[in-house]
């Protein structure tokens, strides 16, 4: 049987996602987790997750749509989504993914753009992208939200509150993804 | 780090349900839902829950409905009102019935953090509350005796007053009153608190036996003493002997108790040699020891030498106030002791429990809620649960005068009624300046306790 390489997370593209959008979070999930990271070739935004009401994309619709592709070869799967995402309660969320599953979502839409409307340098739309990024796959390794308001798991519902929070897990929440990390195994897939 | 919540949603739309089911399980709460109104009431009979979404339109039961039931029904329960059809009138009568938010669908993610955040803190104010209110508890409770009717207050003043001196007490109560408490509370108050506690009910032995295991024996005494034995009387030794259903004794063991009290010296049977003892004596009893002694079973003398200092125990019949308190005591009790969830009784149980005559007292009560919370499969206690309470026979009639019975019935109705003069008449069907001249002309008072 031929031994395919498997690898711990696979990154998605799904529409216009800036190439060096995956690239980041791909160096950040290595360097903050060990984990080794895969580009899997892009996709389309799925047209029936969009809510033409609202002209954002369901995030839980997408993650459904995620569920039904194969990704052969990667634990856990994280799309970027050029559009804005929704949950039916939520004007909006910057990410979703299921609490301990395999596939995630972020939205790359609000994080270019400053709380007062202007657009955001490159800079810091990569490093929130990262850290949604990063946010996300805390709960694909069932990390539950963090009351530590400088940990990456805690929840931030505004771009000033997602700026205002460290790059890091806190020690609790790190401690937390290394133990979940080696019950799943995966600390065998580093690069 | 806030604590987990159990957490209901309850929509009749999935896709909200299930967004909130994830949202709130990024959290760690432990997170249900329901569909409707009357499933959201059949989970909160099963389990308690801290906090319940609501959303206003749904079919059958809507949310304002079921906001109310919740704040009839489970008070510490804490609602937020969800909807997507916003309007000043709907927010205002959930705030007025009771409810800690109001949201309108969809709102901001960060928005739903500040409404968990102020429901932490309205909380934990209510667990502070709930704990300056369980000391205040305390309070009306006395070594474990529960009580804040007149009555009982009364019993809980003269316990530390009779505690310091050493003479012997007589407590005169029905079967199930709390004699044995009242008696243990009187020991722990007094200076003799370091030393032992014995109680014996002396109806439940016959009179040899009796004697033995108060006095005691030597090797020898009679068929089967094969060694020494101490008696309750000199192990008691420094501390405190109560003595149940006194009334019950023989004439010849009160004889042999009365020189006790008198000499406090004992002899162990078949012995000589004479021991002395230290101890104070609390006896307690059930039955009207004036009759005894007028029927020539119960000595004079010996009667004198108990009843020193009289408490009597009021039956729970004449403190039905005390009833909330005791079922609140006794639900706590079995809950844990049975690791069911049952914390509360109904309207309807209450009333009945309230109008139960309890001729066993707070004895029997105990047991008839244990029995309810055992069979129980909610989380309140209904009045079916109750059905097994026979209500008391009517007054013998026979031999009684129509004024007599008048008399009898006028009572029962103002007793069942709290002494309500107003509602009692109601229940009788006549006025109540008809109901006071009644009251008058056959001197019925209401009971202190």
């Amino acid at each position: 049987m031929k031994n395919r390489k498997k690898h711990a997370v696979g990154l998605l593209a799904m529409g216009r996602v800036p190439e060096m959008a995956l690239k980041i979070v791909s160096a950040h999930i290595y360097g903050y987790l060990n984990l080794s990271t895969c580009c899997l070739p892009a996709l389309a935004l799925p047209q029936e997750c969009l809510d033409k009401k609202r002209l954002q994309y369901d995030a839980a619709r997408i993650i459904q749509y995620l569920e039904g592709q194969s990704f052969p070869g990667c634990s856990k799967i994280i799309g970027l989504v050029e559009g804005d995402l929704f949950l039916p309660i939520f004007t909006h969320v910057f990410g979703e993914a299921q609490q301990g599953g395999t596939h995630a979502v972020i939205s790359l839409a609000r994080l270019q753009y400053r709380e007062n409307g202007c657009r955001s340098p490159d800079s810091e739309f990569y490093e929130r992208t990262a850290k949604v990024a990063l946010h996300e796959l805390g709960h694909l390794f069932n990390l539950f939200h963090c009351d530590d308001s400088q940990c990456l798991m805690h929840f931030s519902g505004t771009i000033e509150t997602l700026d205002a929070i460290a790059l890091n897990y806190c020690p609790y929440c790190r401690s937390f993804f290394t133990d979940a990390c080696r019950r799943k195994e995966l600390i065998s897939l580093i690069k | 780090m806030q604590d987990k919540m159990r957490i209901m949603v309850v929509d009749d739309e999935m896709i909200v349900r299930e967004s909130f089911y994830h949202w709130f399980n990024k959290y760690g709460h432990d997170v249900e839902t329901a569909a409707s109104g009357d499933e959201a009431l059949e989970k909160l009979e099963k389990r308690q829950f801290d906090l319940l979404f609501v959303d206003i339109k749904m079919p059958g039961m809507d949310g304002l409905e079921l906001l109310d039931h919740v704040k009839s029904q489970y008070p510490e329960t804490f609602v937020v009102i969800i909807t997507a059809y916003g309007s000043i009138e709907s927010a205002v009568t959930a705030m007025k019935s009771g409810a800690s938010d109001y949201l309108l669908k969809p709102f901001k993610p960060d928005h739903i953090n500040l409404v968990m955040e102020k429901i932490f803190q309205q909380k934990a104010l209510k667990a502070e509350y709930q704990y300056l209110k369980s000391q205040v508890g305390e309070m009306t409770r006395f070594e474990n005796i529960i009580g804040q009717s007149p009555a009982m207050t009364r019993v809980f003043d003269m316990i530390p007053e009779v505690a310091e001196s050493d003479s012997t007490i007589l407590l005169m109560g029905e079967t199930g009153t709390g004699k044995e408490l009242v008696a243990k509370a009187i020991h722990a108050k007094s200076n003799r608190a370091n030393y032992p506690f014995i109680a014996i009910n002396c109806g439940a032995m016959p009179e040899s036996l009796l004697e033995n295991e108060l006095f005691g024996h030597i090797k020898g005494a009679f068929t089967g003493a094969d060694k020494n034995r101490q008696g309750f009387l000199e192990i008691v030794s420094g501390g405190t002997l109560f003595l149940d259903e006194i009334g019950e004794i023989s004439m010849r063991m009160q004889v042999d108790l009365l020189r006790v009290l008198e000499e406090k010296k004992i002899k162990r049977i078949g012995s000589n040699q004479t021991i002395d003892v230290d101890f104070r004596l609390i006896c307690a009893t059930s039955r009207n020891l004036d009759e005894l002694i007028s029927a020539g079973t119960f000595r004079e003398d010996f009667y004198y030498r108990i009843n020193v200092i009289q408490i009597p125990i009021p039956p729970l019949r004449e403190r039905k106030e005390d009833i909330p308190l005791l079922i609140e005591h006794f639900l706590a009790k079995y809950s844990r002791e049975t690791t069911k969830h049952t914390d509360r009784v109904d309207g309807e149980a209450e009333k009945i429990l309230k109008a139960y005559d309890w001729p066993g007292n707070v004895r029997e009560l105990e047991n008839a809620i244990e029995r309810a919370v055992v069979l129980s499969k909610s989380r309140t206690l209904t009045g079916r649960d109750f059905s097994f309470l026979k209500a008391p026979p009517p007054p013998e009639s026979k031999g009684r005068s129509l004024l007599e019975m008048e008399r009898h019935h006028i009572k029962a109705i103002l007793e069942e009624c709290g002494w309500n003069v107003s509602q009692a008449a109601r229940v009788l069907g006549i006025n109540r300046s008809t109901l006071h001249k009644k009251i008058n002309r056959y001197e019925l008072h209401k009971k202190e306790g």
